[in-house]
């Protein structure tokens, strides 16, 4: 009886644990609701958010370079994710084309699998251009999705 | 006699040069490299164990799990993999 209740006891406390958790991480989420009526305050976090940003991005040209030279990997691992990139190029431009701009949203994931594959690939021989691409994954998204800059590439 | 032990003198270093030139096929990054285009590929293989070079960019892989493939460049120019 003693230990069930110690028991209890036991994982009361641990769902106090856990339900401490949320309030605390609700709390600066609650933050800038409060602040955000004050147009300077809002503005302050935006500065602080875009500072950060400076980690060095990649276009895809950029990004096609860099993996032309890495060496972490082998002439047939490069080879085969350049045929990929081309072909996801391929259907980018073929939904660029047809009138259905939406369907963009649809190589979403296709793309995100390809970014994955490429990470998989050059994280152990080259961690600093893995990071590059990861941190590069939202900017290159843009450029492909976005008609004219996608245009542009070619 | 003495032509045979010749002959064994001259065949030993070449079976020395012929056995240390095996672990050549072997070499690690080909092997990273089979495999990671086999992933890439999707196909079943788990890891490259061995290769063998038939020609420039065209080898016979085996895999840990018994697969072997055939792979190259083909002529439009992708990477392939042929199961074998």
């Amino acid at each position: 009886m003693r230990c069930i209740a110690i028991g209890l006891l036991a994982l009361a406390a641990g769902c106090a644990t856990i339900a401490a958790a949320p309030p605390a991480a609700e709390a600066p989420a609650a933050a800038p609701v409060v602040v955000a009526p004050t147009p300077a305050r809002p503005a302050q976090p935006a500065h602080e958010v875009a500072k950060p940003a400076p980690t060095p991005t990649l276009d895809v040209a950029a990004l096609k370079e860099r993996l032309r030279s890495t060496s972490a990997c082998g002439v047939f691992t490069k080879l085969a994710l350049k045929n990929q990139m081309d072909d996801l190029l391929q259907q980018f431009r073929a939904r660029h084309q047809s009138a259905d701009a939406g369907g963009v949203a649809t190589l979403r994931q296709p793309y995100d699998m390809l970014v994955l594959k490429v990470l998989a690939v050059v994280q152990d021989g080259d961690p600093s251009l893995a990071r590059m691409i990861s941190g590069s994954r939202e900017a290159i998204w843009g450029i492909l999705a976005d008609p004219v800059k996608f245009n542009a590439l070619a | 006699m003495s032509t045979k032990a010749g002959a064994a003198a001259l065949l030993f270093p070449l079976a020395m040069l012929v056995a240390s030139a095996a672990p050549a096929a072997a070499d690690p990054a080909l092997l990273k490299d089979l495999t990671a285009v086999l992933i890439l590929l999707a196909m079943p293989c788990g890891e490259v164990v061995s290769a063998k070079r038939q020609a420039d960019n065209d080898h016979i892989a085996t895999c840990k799990d018994g697969n072997r493939y055939r792979v190259f460049i083909n002529a439009e120019g992708r990477a392939s993999a042929q199961k074998l």
